[in-house]
């Protein structure tokens, strides 16, 4: 057991940094989103339009704080608290990086090493549609209904096969610690590989990349703010910073999906074939290990945006289709033949 | 016929109450996707839509009432405000019923320069309606690859006679000016612009299976229904009836030209995109066919017949409609003689194919709701008048 | 009643490649990169302007037509005289009624700042009302009244919306100081009358009848 000091100091860092990344990421999508549409994007709030995201914070908290007036204010108020703070939460298992060793002292780069990780992470997943479902309902919009009601719908379809998907990976590296994966994905296996999830579950990764961006509310599983159907979902008669929560949530949400996805498949903090530790001194090792796992990471955050300003929209329907229809078979499929090969080899 | 308001019984249109299973939500008239300002009041059961009620009128401006008291050339800059998307039609439109009714052959150079400048605002028409529908399924790239080449048109229009996008185009007799001597060069560049930005359009929506199961049998509509309700344009050749005022009733010098009409075969949310983005194509076709001829004729060639400087029409009346980027666009003028219309009528295509829109969405869901509606090219400037 | 209509059933068919979503979205995601990448190495180029679609509005403006049709002027000819007449065409021509044009006499002792024998007393354009249609700029026999480049017609307040005669002048010589005036609208060609009475000369391609301005 670490002492606390450590603890407290590892949950500020992260936290900040999260925010950090979270923040920048609105100015990334924005930017993005521009140069891929021939555009230019917001490039006046600092250089390149860095400072964007202050200029809209600044916004956010001036903004006159508007309840409606047939609202039901105590689930409006609660609405935006209960979507962040699941985010916010969730990162604590997910590591950042393997370990720094200071004075002697070993601080592994994880909030909590749970063993049941897993568990945690599908269990805050789950939470956070509350939020939606709570703000539409005491919005008292039929489209801020609409939306908690499809958020609910989707979250629980692709719960399934997400968690279905996250027991085949279990099975495969034969823990629930998100660490010990993260450490078990080192090397090489057949010879050639390296040894990542993404080599060992090619079909679970596609289906839990599928998962994440119906759990993260992204394009093309963004139903439940859909602008052009429902005006804006849940968040329909949201301001200020309450709207801010929801939106800030949203990226924060999309960093966890981003370092989970990392740390199951993309092997966390190593790289292929080079093992750093070995020519790097204990701080240095610390930094790249967590360097590389942030460019990692930072990668599938790209991805989130590049996929969201490249393809349409489902419908609800089709939504619910695929995801009953298509990832919960395939990812039982995709189970069983994992539990076989298994079986076989081992 | 139907009631202005809803008449399943339990529904009260406009009301806040839920009553029974179903849900009433009014969609519209300020709603991101209502495209000007329309409204649908639907009842929905989940997100089925089992009936709808469209409410125009939002933006009535009385333009019919208002041609009553403007000279014959006066009315011009207010048919430029029907369909907001491809003026020129609309102002040709209305000055081939004029020259009907005053019995008046335009020159040949004229029809032509008529002919590129429609021809043009078709393609810019067009691809507002597929960049909005890739906007309304929640694929927004493709909106700005159309767009930017749409800029590139309206520059066309801003050289033509100094405005991009009400532009007044042509006087009665004939036009108002010659085409830009940077028309040739413009075109051949923009020609590749308005191609490259299909393909771009094509390779990320038409393939895709998303896509496809957004557009694909949405709103299906029978070739017969469609005639019955009086569909025109691209949703009526989206049914599979190749019925095209070019080529049926040829006015200036289409019959000249060689194009095809595209047709689809379901009526469906996909096929109206599909017949647009092909006849995107065709109308380049007649550009450059037309742009030929066009280069043909004497630098001094008139553009105008010799009409008298107010426009006296005799007595009578008139229909002539031509084909705009959404169907058949007709005006009716009825003349007394004196040197302002007795009464003039519009015939837009929008509000024949907006009629059917209740029977359009039965059954579909939300969702598919807006995308119907987008692929029917509702202007709002055009149905309400 | 209307009779009811049955929607026709369409059957979905995709081939394989499309039936399994990914292929067409990684053509697509490779379509977005092409110009995600084109556009930052544009955006990095020196200079404004440099995506080529976006113009950076207050400080880097798209050129515009020289027959733009914008806030109007009225012009003085080379030697400074005023050319408008006050003839009130222009406000005849209006389809927003929104030109009120007074005509007067020259005062006393100052007949040479005007090149017509009447002037106009007072000139008002009400822009809240105008159309920017151009038709008053196509019916000024005299050449006076143009519609200029100018297009950021934005106040803070109504009044100055009304423009006066002074208004109108300022506005000519910030073009001419600008260098954008606005060339002389060239009159379209008009088709010789078909049913001319034999005898009667044709109208030769020099005497063409300027446009609708000079007929009767």
């Amino acid at each position: 057991m670490e002492d606390l000091g450590i603890t407290v100091i590892k949950v500020v860092f992260i936290w900040t940094w999260v925010l950090l990344i979270a923040t920048l990421m609105t100015w990334v999508e924005r930017r993005g989103s521009a140069m891929m549409q021939d555009r230019l994007g917001p490039n006046r709030a600092g250089p390149f339009g860095l400072l964007q995201p202050v200029a809209d914070g600044i916004k956010l908290f001036t903004k006159e704080d508007i309840v409606p007036e047939k609202a039901q204010k105590i689930l409006f108020s609660l609405g935006p608290v209960l979507f962040a703070l699941p985010a916010f939460s969730a990162y604590a298992v997910v590591p950042f990086g393997d370990k720094l060793v200071l004075d002697g002292k070993e601080i592994i780069l994880q909030v909590a090493d749970v063993n049941i990780g897993f568990l945690y992470i599908v269990a805050l997943g789950g939470l956070a549609v509350y939020g939606m479902v709570v703000g539409g309902w005491g919005s008292n919009n039929k489209y801020s209904i609409l939306g908690g009601l499809r958020s609910t719908a989707q979250l629980i379809s692709y719960e399934v096969p997400f968690g279905i998907v996250l027991l085949a990976v279990v099975m495969v590296f034969g823990t629930f610690s998100l660490r010990e994966i993260s450490l078990a994905q080192q090397g090489t296996f057949l010879g050639f590989l390296p040894n990542w999830g993404v080599f060992k579950q090619p079909l679970g990764f596609i289906l839990f990349m599928t998962a994440a961006y119906a759990e993260a509310n992204r394009v093309p599983f963004d139903l439940p703010e859909a602008e052009s159907e429902i005006v804006a979902g849940y968040h329909t008669e949201y301001g200020s910073m309450r709207l801010g929560l929801y939106l800030f949530g949203e990226y924060v949400n999309l960093y966890t999906l981003a370092a989970l996805t990392v740390t199951l498949f993309f092997g966390a903090w190593h790289l292929p074939y080079l093992d750093m530790s070995h020519f790097l001194g204990p701080i240095s090792y610390g930094i790249a290990s967590f360097l590389v796992f942030f460019l990692k990471t930072a990668f599938f955050l790209w991805l989130f945006v590049w996929i969201r300003w490249t393809v349409p929209r489902f419908r609800y329907d089709q939504v619910m289709g695929l995801g009953w229809k298509a990832l919960i078979p395939l990812s039982l499929v995709n189970l069983f033949v994992t539990a076989l090969i298994i079986q076989l080899t081992v | 016929m139907r009631e202005p308001h809803c008449n399943v019984p339990g529904c009260d249109l406009g009301s806040d109450q839920m009553v029974g299973d179903y849900v009433t939500i009014n969609i519209g008239p300020s709603h991101p996707a209502m495209h000007g300002t329309l409204r649908v009041v639907a009842k929905t059961d989940g997100e089925t839509v089992i009936e709808a009620e469209p409410e125009i009128g939002y933006l009535h401006r009385g333009v019919e009432k208002l041609g009553e008291n403007l000279t014959y050339n006066q009315f011009i800059p207010i048919t430029d405000r029907l369909n907001y998307c491809s003026s020129i039609v609309n102002n040709v439109a209305y000055e081939k019923a004029v020259e009907k009714l005053m019995g008046v052959e335009i020159p040949e150079k004229a029809q032509l320069v008529r002919v590129i400048l429609m021809e043009l605002s078709r393609i810019a028409d067009h691809q507002v309606c597929i960049g909005i529908l890739g906007v309304d399924i929640g694929a927004f790239t493709p909106f700005f690859y159309q767009i930017i080449q749409r800029e590139e048109i309206y520059e066309i229009f801003e050289w033509y006679n100094g405005a991009r996008l009400t532009v007044t185009a042509g006087r009665i007799g004939g036009q108002d000016a010659d085409l830009p001597d940077m028309f040739e060069e413009k075109w051949r560049m923009l020609k590749d612009g308005i191609r490259k930005a299909n393909d771009e359009t094509d390779k990320l929506l038409t393939h895709n299976r998303i896509w496809m199961d957004r557009t694909i049998g949405i709103s299906a509509f029978s070739a017969e229904d469609a005639l019955n309700f009086g569909f025109t344009g691209p949703c009526l050749r989206a049914c599979g009836v190749p019925r095209d005022l070019r080529k049926d009733d040829p006015y200036y010098m289409y019959d000249q030209f060689d194009f095809d009409i595209p047709v689809g075969k379901n009526g469906d949310v996909f096929d109206r995109y599909m017949v647009r983005m092909k006849e995107m194509e065709e109308s380049i076709k007649i550009i450059d066919q037309a742009y030929a001829l066009y280069r043909e004729m004497p630098e001094d060639a008139p553009l105008k017949a010799k009409v008298p400087k107010i426009i006296k029409p005799p007595a009578g009346e008139v229909y002539a409609a031509l084909e705009s980027p959404n169907g058949e666009l007709g005006f009716y003028l009825k003349s007394d003689g004196s040197d302002k219309p007795y009464r003039i009528k519009v015939r837009p295509p929008c509000f024949m194919i907006y009629q059917a829109f209740p029977e359009l969405i039965k059954g579909e869901m939300i969702a598919d709701t807006i995308a119907c509606l987008s692929s029917l090219n509702i202007i709002a400037g055009e149905l309400d008048r | 009643m209307l009779k009811p209509i049955k929607k026709p059933v369409v059957k979905r068919e995709y081939t394989f490649l499309e039936r399994i979503y990914l292929w067409e979205i990684v053509k697509g995601l490779k379509l977005t990169w092409k110009h995600f990448t084109f556009n930052v190495r544009a955006s990095f180029r020196p200079g404004p302007h440099t995506v080529p679609t976006c113009w950076q509005y207050p400080e880097d403006r798209r050129p515009i037509a020289p027959i733009f049709r914008g806030a109007h002027y009225l012009a003085l000819d080379e030697k400074g005289r005023e050319l408008c007449i006050g003839c009130g065409m222009c406000a005849r021509a209006c389809p927003a009624h929104c030109i009120k044009v007074k005509r007067g006499k020259p005062p006393e002792g100052q007949e040479e700042k005007y090149a017509g024998k009447t002037i106009c007393e007072s000139f008002e354009i009400d822009m809240l009302r105008c159309i920017v249609c151009g038709f008053c700029e196509e019916a000024c026999a005299k050449g006076a009244l143009y519609l200029g480049p100018d297009y950021e017609l934005a106040e803070y307040e109504k009044g100055p919306c009304i423009y006066d005669k002074e208004r109108l002048l300022a506005n000519f010589r910030k073009a001419r100081a600008e260098g954008k005036l606005k060339p002389k609208r060239k009159p379209v060609p008009v088709a010789a009358p078909e049913k001319k009475p034999v005898g009667k000369k044709a109208v030769s391609p020099e005497g063409k009848a300027s446009g609708s301005q000079k007929e009767k």
